[in-house]
């Protein structure tokens, strides 16, 4: 029988080193930012019951977080344009690395982790070229820059790895603009939104562009499936009465399809959607409009509107474990294991706090 | 006695008549009829003799040109809040004014185009097509006003003028065409397949305007100040023509003019608008070069503070009166 030494550099040989994991934080189900009632920006993890079980405080206004895959670690971005990112230790509270964007770049709010947990992307504005960047950071050093890579577009919003771990699909939004002129969009009658396909080294494999009507149609916001579907949410710098469709799947190789409600419900939407989620096990789509107050559901497979639920200024979405969650900046926190406009909510907690943008899932 | 009577009635109903008005919603018929109709007819007319002149004059009369050039120019940024329908199809109001240009996109299209003697440019339908940084006010001004195009002008400066001026003329007279001949009304009667309601009317009309204070403020101010250390002074708005303080203050006059119809004369958002005016009116730096300096960048910033109260007064105080609902997500635009 090996002693307890030999027992442990075996773990540790075969990388199964009994360290701290999402437990020894409490086994959050879900990360979001929100603004508390004192004016104050904090990052919460949220329990399957809907419940706050830890916050930790930002200095500012969040925009998304990313979750490391093993350790209780969650990178906070601020709000775009920022220019620092925090890794926090959600044991503690701790912040383990102020990660801060090289001369000339920001973040966009959005970043993903690699399979193994060691590096991490992070979507970036190169902003005198208006050039998109995705910049290498290594997770398990202190969250060195390790280097960067280009966007293959303008405006890299989100960027999630696939479940292959071999690519990572980026939202190229196509929209220019510079810390100078705040959050003005500087590029709207030239813009190029795309969808990009890389590898991990960032070789561009396959670049995704709608036809040239849709050319305003921002494309900002990624949910996966488990078998490597990619739903892309947009929001359109036209008219906002009068939107083309603002959602849409494709898989690497393949065809686009959008989707889109029924005109009424679509003008609902008011050109604009915050967060999408997808669970292709469910057949489920869900996408949030905070300015119609609505979330609108799909059926993965045919394309076909499933329904929608009122909810004011919703916009962060999840799926987990069956379950749709959703939040609100009015303070909700929402389950729901039923599809589209049953308004069956297993649990519905209402918090002091105005949840930010998007709820990012654990595990 | 029955003066007083009649006082006391006066005091008892005085409020109630205020509380009605104070709570009905803004006269959308005399918003289009009073400010939009006004301000595109005066660009419709000031584009087609600006088109006029050129055809007439050039190349020999340039300050004839750069006159109707400067009114015609004036027209457009009064009424270059008004940010919907007409003036986006065909993305018309693109074609009349492209900036910012951060690629440089309108110089480089503008030397192409007279280099080659591009068939483009022989006929407004052919200019339609071409690069709609090379349409409008902003390469005109290139035309008329920057040394690269003025000191050895091409042999082709006129006809690609005549074009482009045509090419405005006929954008500035569908965009009134379309607001006369139907948009204006479906927007008053909100009863429609464009307007459905009277609250989407009224929160279009309330985003343009809040729309177009950020960009004054953002952009026109925003782009040529730059950072503290690096300002940006040649990333003016219209600066050869040392247009673009003046683009700041008619932008902002046309603004406060909507803002008292949409706010039903309310005193504190007028207030707001005048002193943002006065402090514009007080840089008297054209073409915003003054930003380079610590004092110019000081006095700017300030104007930057005196557009965004304003813009606070109106989410604050009037955005609720036309129930119009600002979430925490649903402002946010990300």
């Amino acid at each position: 029988m090996p002693d307890r030494r030999s027992f442990m550099k075996g773990l540790f040989a075969i990388g199964l080193c009994p360290s701290v994991t999402w437990a020894d934080a409490g086994s959050p189900a879900f990360l979001s930012a929100a603004r508390k009632p004192d004016g104050h920006y904090a990052l919460f993890g949220i329990s399957e019951k809907g419940r706050a079980i830890f916050e930790i405080a930002l200095p500012g206004r969040g925009h998304a977080a990313a979750a490391h895959p093993e350790r209780p670690e969650a990178v906070a971005f601020a709000r775009r344009p920022g220019n620092f990112a925090m890794a926090l230790d959600c044991r503690t509270g701790e912040t383990l690395s102020v990660l801060e964007a090289p001369e000339g770049r920001h973040f966009y709010g959005h970043g993903a982790f690699s399979e193994d947990g060691r590096l991490l992307y992070t979507a970036e504005n190169d902003y005198e070229t208006a050039r998109g960047v995705i910049g290498i950071w290594q997770a398990d050093k202190g969250y060195t820059r390790l280097g960067e890579f280009a966007s293959h577009g303008v405006g890299p919003h989100d960027i999630k790895l696939l479940p292959d771990n071999k690519h990572f699909v980026i939202a190229n939004g196509g929209i220019e603009t510079h810390p100078d002129s705040g959050r003005e969009k500087l590029n709207i009658p030239t813009m190029q939104p795309s969808l990009a396909y890389v590898t991990l080294d960032g070789r561009l494999v396959e670049k995704v562009e709608l036809p040239q009507a849709m050319h305003k149609n921002s494309i900002r916001h990624l949910s996966l499936g488990e078998d490597g579907m990619v739903a892309f949410a947009m929001q359109w710098q036209g008219d906002v009465l009068n939107s083309p469709p603002l959602l849409g799947l494709h898989k690497l190789g393949g065809q686009v399809t959008l989707l889109e409600a029924p005109d009424d419900q679509q003008r609902q939407l008011q050109g604009y959607v915050g967060s999408v989620a997808i669970d292709t096990s469910r057949r489920l789509l869900a996408a949030s409009s905070p300015r119609g107050g609505v979330v609108h559901q799909f059926d993965t497979e045919t394309g076909e509107f499933l329904g929608a639920v009122r909810e004011t200024d919703v916009c962060g979405l999840a799926m987990r474990n069956g379950k749709l969650a959703r939040t609100s900046g009015a303070g909700i926190v929402c389950l729901s294991e039923e599809v589209a406009g049953m308004q069956m909510d297993r649990t519905r907690v209402t918090h002091p706090y105005q949840w930010d943008n998007h709820l990012v899932p654990i595990g | 006695m029955f003066k007083y009577c009649l006082l006391l009635f006066a005091l008892m109903t005085a409020p109630l008549a205020a509380d009605e008005t104070g709570s009905s919603l803004p006269d959308m018929e005399k918003i289009v009829k009073s400010h939009i109709l006004p301000g595109l007819e005066d660009l419709a007319r000031t584009a087609e003799d600006l088109a006029q002149s050129v055809a007439q004059t050039c190349p020999d009369n340039p300050d004839a040109v750069k006159e109707a050039y400067g009114k015609a120019f004036d027209a457009w940024v009064r009424v270059s809040h008004l940010r919907f329908g007409p003036s986006e199809t065909d993305d018309r109001a693109y074609a009349l004014a492209f900036w910012p240009d951060t690629k440089g996109f309108t110089p480089k299209t503008l030397q192409r185009l007279l280099q080659d003697r591009d068939p483009a440019i022989e006929s407004v339908d052919g200019f339609k097509a071409v690069s709609i940084a090379a349409r409008g006010f902003y390469p005109l001004e290139f035309l008329l006003y920057d040394p690269q195009f003025v000191e050895h002008p091409s042999p082709n400066r006129c006809q690609l003028m005549r074009v482009m001026t045509q090419d405005i003329a006929a954008n500035a007279l569908a965009i009134r065409d379309d607001w006369k001949d139907g948009y204006g009304s479906r927007l008053i009667s909100a009863d429609n397949e464009t307007y459905r309601s009277h609250e989407e009317a009224i929160r279009q009309v309330y985003t343009a305007l809040t729309t177009a204070l950020l960009f004054t403020s953002d952009t026109r101010l925003g782009r040529p100040m730059g950072s503290f250390t690096k300002p940006r002074p040649a990333r003016a708005e219209a600066r050869r023509s040392g247009r673009s303080l003046r683009h700041v203050i008619l932008s902002l006059e046309a603004n406060r003019e909507l803002a008292s119809l949409l706010s039903q004369g309310d005193e504190d958002i007028d207030q707001g608008f005048e002193r943002a005016i006065r402090i514009a009116n007080e840089l008297d730096d054209p073409d915003l070069s003054g930003v380079a300096t610590i004092q110019g960048r000081i006095r700017a910033e300030a104007l930057q503070g005196a557009i965004s109260f304003v813009n606070d007064l109106l989410a604050e105080y009037l955005a609720p009166r036309l129930g119009i609902t600002a979430g925490f997500n649903a402002l946010d635009g990300d």
